[in-house]
């Protein structure tokens, strides 16, 4: 055994660039796992901990259905349902000039109500002057670290942007949170007095909701007679439902990026696959005499093993270094789409959780020796006397292809079963493209050599015999040459095919963008993050901006994001011109009825989203949550909507007044006098302005760019996961391809003692790794079809609910070949480069 | 309370702190009571002296009724105190607290158009006293004065914490209708004015320091009949007795040196009260500012000066068992002029508020030589503050 382990050593040190292939492709695998968990992780708990904080110790809260709730109902609590311990709660949000980027959460507390609730207000109490948090216009209390990076302290003003309207507060105190989760839990928190965020927040004689802290014991006696105080629109619920709620709203989201992290570490098997592979190939005679020495079959295949451990925890150690490195770069860019799409969070920095660096460490250590497990097993289930022949691996290898190819039609054969099997799972949307990718993986090998006896001819034209030789190389040396055109055809089939589907998305996003957006310009507030607008428009300014001279009419928004037990949506009034006719395509087709009824109020509208999320289709009803309670309203059609991912329902003005007491308009959609210049109204319109208010006023043009520009932030994390995988792939497929040709370093020795020249001897090489470059990505374009298909059709449709049209540029595909040629190509380089320089006799002398 | 005549200065020491303390603590207040840093950084904050914007009480006045039952917003604190001994029909003796506090946390009415917004914080505690049993029961609330969580009105008098009322049955403003409930005690009381209302001090206006403004205004009915129900635990009694109510309002800061005050207020059964307020200094002594007021069975009031007119004495002590703060736990007063002398003992011994502000105030019965040199017993009310580690000084 001592001896083993010394010969794995020596054997290890002796292929340094090898080992340190295998440990890097293992590191990046886990990192990648690694910086996703930690983002989305790091998302979650931001947003948990934020809510957590903010509703403190209650048990039990009391919200209004369609957002808000009276005021008159908290001294009921107390009086005539005896809960003692009921605080309200005014909630909103903004952002501050001084706090560039930070999503600010407005927190208005009574604090006479607050004894129990939230242990930050008692945490500072000597700091924390009531007389003046109550009484002083404007007064905020902030945490000492957010204060600090403002700029402000206690005294001084902090400017805050609500509503479009910019208000100075008056920093009264600051709170220092003893642990580290309420730090990070009260970073974006403004603390102010219920008045002054009614006031700030233009909310007066509305709670967001009650906090409530019943005990068991207690609950049974007391919640009959809550509920008896309750009006129509207003629930009890246990503390922290709506936040599990919002926080599972970006459950599939999480589960994308999860499988496209899973997909980097799956490279990095491949990598680990090759490189164990290739030293265990290398080592065949010294294997095949140790076995003919008497060493066991389960001896050699714990060396292996072994080796694969090490290997395994030493990438897995360094990915867990860059991991977490990787994963605060993309906390911000996950952060920055779940603000966008989902809900209001602010993420400062990364927590390490330590599950999640065990799990990704093992995740990498069990991949490792998964990889290494073929080889090991072949190795150690081989007789001493053929071990030592390379011909009989090689042979084998070949009669693997048959059944490698067989595997691969079962694959796809079970992949597509599993597409057309009727489920909204993600898991088995993910496994029928895990399987199908494996399936085309599989394939690749006997596609390769059918693609190599297809370009032969033309190498021969091209190279001469030189060619042939490179093309017989590939197609010989199977047993490594297959998984390394099968890593490469994989990497960039996968980037095709995201390519291709974030392509698809996009350009349905354009069309659906050129047929919503029909108004000439579109004004709404600044709102806490740069996609969310907030706040209700004023209407004198409303007025003068449709009084324009050039203004010839408009369309009026008015969007509540609500949430009931199904998930949240979004709540849309729309008064709509009659110029923006066309602005809804119907899934069934049939517009002009549906607008028709729409505008006499007979029902309403849902997206896709909404349709798919809630399985509720034209000609259904829909539950809309109301200040009196819920009304049932019959849904008039479905129409496509790539604006939000969560649903919404459409109602005409007329319909929304009458069950909402609201008068407010969220954003205004102004048709312009036929030649009139946008820019240039946009212009007048921001002149109409008063000082200390911000209007967004925002022409077609940029508004579509606008929205294009939230789109293409969704998908950046997409974008940087695809490169990284792309990255391990192609670690994967250098390694395995500068192996093939370092070995084949006696064979190409004897080619120079046979009179090659150096430089024929380099254009042998890259001709061999561009042959297969080029065989990877030509077997990656359909390949990527498929996938981008399977994304496109079944992931997106069937598990998000969104209709996409598959467009195929050439470009794409182009690129595709392009990047596997090159990848190769370079992968080519250091051993051309290598070989053409080693003396034939060195060469010939081998190891 | 009592103090409040004289007491001015203890009152805004106790009292006032008290409230703006535990408003100040506000969460504090609903939990156990804060750290004494936390204390005292408040009271310094409170006898930082911020009178401005304020009313301050200067002269004497002549108390108008009903106005003056109800709040003074100008003035930065007030209260309602009331208290009294009770006896069911069946002969169950209770003693009962409820007060009502109002502290202005500005001196500016808010520009808001919220209906939460407020420059005032009210406080109440009320406690019930069951002698039979020797349980005590203690409670307090806290709420701004907005959105009809608490408030005070003179016409119609009201004055409230969510439902813990005093509420004037006549238009006159007494008879006040008292009622407050919690866990398991409940009062529902008719207080009658009684004797007349008996001003402390100069008519009324109670200096507590040699500056001027340096004072409150201060009223007192110090026999109430009272009538109505007490309820504790499944049992609803009917019950009667004697109340005493207490009215002071002021904007004042702390006197130096004092670190508490022993209030006795002291009903005779021959017709005769008797109010007294001793202020502690650090060392023990008693604060020359101490006084009392004795009223007559046809309700006529005197002027009492410490050591000339009255001395009181502790004859034991008492241990609290929540930190073995030692209290007094009875005293012998008297009033040697006159030949009266008292004992007061306690109804029960633990009538510790254990609050976010620690104080002793609990039932008392008394007997001893009083006027003419007869025998008497009695009843009434003693507040003892600063024993429990809250005061600033200590």
């Amino acid at each position: 055994m001592r001896l083993l382990t010394k010969s794995s050593v020596r054997h290890l040190l002796h292929h340094r660039a090898q080992l340190v292939l295998s440990v890097v492709g293992v590191a990046l695998g886990v990192a990648v796992v690694l910086s996703i968990d930690l983002a989305t992780q790091s998302a979650r708990n931001a947003f948990r901990v934020s809510a957590e904080m903010v509703s403190g110790r209650a048990t039990h809260q009391i919200v209004g259905d369609a957002g808000a709730l009276g005021e008159g109902l908290l001294l009921r609590l107390r009086t005539e349902a005896g809960v003692r311990a009921a605080a309200p709660v005014v909630e909103g949000f903004a952002s501050s000039p001084r706090l560039p980027g930070l999503a600010l959460r407005i927190l208005g507390i009574d604090p006479f109500s607050e004894g129990p609730f939230r242990p930050f207000v008692v945490g500072g109490p000597a700091e924390l002057d009531v007389g003046a948090f109550v009484t002083t216009p404007g007064a905020v209390v902030l945490s000492a670290a957010t204060a600090a990076r403002a700029g402000v302290v206690p005294g001084g003003a902090l400017p805050l942007l609500v509503g479009g309207r910019t208000r100075q507060l008056r920093v009264v105190g600051t709170i220092e949170p003893g642990d580290e989760l309420a730090r990070a839990g009260l970073a974006d928190v403004l603390l102010m007095d219920i008045a002054t965020a009614q006031d700030v927040l233009e909310a007066a004689g509305t709670l967001t909701r009650i906090d409530l802290l019943v005990s068991a014991a207690d609950s049974a006696d007391r919640f009959p007679r809550v509920r008896a105080l309750l009006s129509p629109g207003e629930t009890l619920a246990p503390a922290g439902t709506r936040a599990e709620v919002m926080a599972g709203m970006i459950d599939a989201f999480d589960v994308n990026l999860t499988a496209l992290s899973l997909l980097a570490l799956v490279f990095g098997m491949f990598l680990i696959y090759n490189a164990v592979t290739f030293s265990v190939v290398q080592r065949r005679a010294l294997l095949g005499m140790l076995r003919a020495l008497g060493v066991t079959r389960g001896e050699i295949l714990r060396m292996i093993l072994s080796e694969a451990t090490w290997i395994g925890v030493s990438g897995s150690a360094i990915g867990l270094a860059v991991g977490v490195v990787l994963g605060r770069g993309l906390v911000r860019l996950v952060t920055r789409t779940i603000n966008d799409l989902y809900f209001v969070v602010s993420v400062e920095g990364i927590r390490v959780d330590p599950l999640l660096l065990a799990k990704a460490a093992a995740l990498g250590v069990a991949a490792t020796l998964l990889a290494a497990l073929p080889a090991a097993l072949e190795e150690a289930s081989s007789e001493p006397r053929l071990a030592l022949l390379r011909s009989e691996r090689e042979a084998k290898s070949r009669r693997t292809l048959a059944r490698a190819a067989a595997l691969g039609v079962l694959g796809l054969v079970g992949g597509s079963l599993l597409v057309v099997v009727p489920t909204r799972s993600l898991g088995v949307s993910f496994a029928a493209l895990l399987l199908i990718v494996g399936g085309l993986a599989m394939l690749t090998p006997a596609g390769a050599v059918g693609l190599v006896h297809l370009v032969r001819p033309v190498l021969r034209q091209i190279s001469g015999s030189l060619g042939l030789v490179a093309a017989r190389g590939v197609v010989r040396s199977l047993s490594r040459t297959a998984p390394a055109i099968a890593a490469l055809a994989v990497a960039v089939s996968v980037t095709v095919g995201l390519g291709v589907m974030i392509q698809s998305f996009r350009g349905t996003l354009e069309r659906w963008l050129d047929s919503t957006l029909q108004a000439d310009v579109y004004v709404s507030l600044p709102g806490p993050t740069a996609s969310r607008a907030s706040g209700t428009l004023p209407p004198d300014l409303m007025d003068a901006f449709v009084g324009h001279p050039e203004v010839a009419g408009h369309s009026t928004y008015r969007g509540t994001d609500l949430t009931d037990e199904a998930g949240a949506f979004r709540l849309v009034a729309l008064a709509l011109d009659p110029r923006a006719e066309e602005t809804f395509q119907f899934i069934d087709g049939g517009a002009d009825a549906i607008m028709s009824a729409f505008r006499r109020g007979e029902g309403a509208l849902v997206s896709e989203q909404f349709s798919f999320r809630r399985g509720v289709g034209t000609g259904n009803v829909v539950d809309l949550p109301t200040p009196a309670g819920p009304r049932t309203i019959p849904v008039l059609g479905v129409f496509y909507d790539y604006g939000s991912d969560q649903g919404a329902v459409i109602v005409s003005r007329s319909l929304y007044d009458q069950y909402f007491d609201d008068t407010g308009v969220t954003s205004l959609a102004l048709f312009l006098a036929a030649g009139a210049d946008s820019e240039s109204v946009v212009r007048d319109l921001l002149d109409l302005v008063p000082p200390g208010l911000t209007v967004i006023a925002r022409t077609n043009d940029v508004l579509r760019s606008a929205s294009l520009d939230v789109f293409d932030r969704t998908f950046q994390v997409t974008a940087v996961l695809r490169l990284l995988a792309f990255v391990v792939a192609f670690v994967g497929v250098l390694s395995a391809l500068m192996a093939l040709e370092l070995e084949r370093a006696r064979e190409l020795g004897a080619m120079r003692a046979w009179g090659l020249e150096p430089a024929e001897l380099r254009r042998l090489v890259l001709t061999q790794t561009g042959l297969m470059g080029l065989v990877s990505g030509a077997l990656a374009v359909p390949m990527g079809i498929v996938l981008s298909a399977v994304m496109i059709f079944v992931i997106n449709k069937r598990s998000f609910g969104w209709t996409l049209d598959l467009q195929l540029g050439p470009m794409v595909l182009a690129q595709a070949v392009a990047l596997a040629v090159i990848a190769a190509l370079l992968a080519g380089l250091y051993p051309a480069w290598r070989i053409a320089r080693t003396s034939p006799a060195t060469a010939l002398r081998g190891e | 309370m009592t103090l409040g005549r004289v007491a001015l200065g203890p009152m805004t020491l106790g009292r006032a702190t008290l409230l703006g303390m535990c408003v100040t603590l506000a969460a504090g207040c609903g939990d156990r009571a804060p750290s004494p840093s936390a204390r005292l950084s408040l009271l310094e904050t409170l006898s930082g002296a911020d009178t401005a914007g304020y009313e301050r009480a200067l002269a004497p006045r002549d108390f108008v009724f009903p106005e003056d039952h109800g709040p003074h917003l100008g003035f930065r604190t007030e209260w309602w105190y009331v208290t009294g001994n009770l006896t069911s029909t069946a002969g169950r003796d209770f003693g009962f607290q409820l007060t009502i506090f109002r502290s202005a946390l500005g001196s500016g009415a808010p520009v808001s158009t919220s209906a939460w917004a407020t420059n005032q914080a009210y406080m109440a505690h009320f406690t019930v006293t069951d002698v039979e049993t020797g349980r005590f029961y203690a409670h307090e609330r806290f709420a701004r004065g907005a959105a009809g969580l608490a408030g005070a009105s003179a016409e119609p008098l009201r004055i409230w914490l969510e439902d813990w009322t005093m509420e004037g049955i006549a238009p006159a403003g007494l008879p006040v209708r008292l009622r407050a409930a919690e866990d398991e005690v409940a009062i529902d009381l008719v207080l009658d004015a009684g004797k007349p209302a008996v001003a402390h001090g100069v008519a009324g206006l109670s200096q507590k320091g040699p500056e001027p403004g340096n004072a409150s205004f201060y009223y007192s009915h110090t026999r109430m009949p009272a009538e109505g129900t007490l309820a504790i635990g499944d049992d609803t009694l009917d019950v009667h007795g004697l109340a005493w109510l207490d009215r002071e309002w002021s904007t004042s800061a702390l006197s130096e040196g004092q670190v508490g005050w022993d209030w006795l207020a002291l009903q005779l059964d021959d017709g005769w009260d008797l109010m007294l307020y001793r202020l502690r200094r650090a060392d023990g002594s008693a604060d020359e500012w101490s006084a009392g007021t004795l009223v007559d069975h046809r309700g006529a009031a005197s002027h009492l000066t410490w050591g000339a007119d009255v001395t009181v004495e502790s004859t034991s002590t008492w241990t609290s068992p929540i930190d073995g703060a030692v209290y007094p736990g009875a005293w012998r007063v008297e009033l040697p002029g006159r030949g009266w002398s008292l004992l007061v003992e306690p109804r029960i011994p633990n009538q510790e508020l254990d609050l976010a502000f620690r104080y002793w105030e609990g039932a008392v019965g008394l007997r001893g030589v009083g006027e003419d040199g007869a025998d008497v017993t009695g009843r009434g009310y003693v507040e003892l503050t600063g024993y429990a580690g809250e005061a600033p000084e200590r």
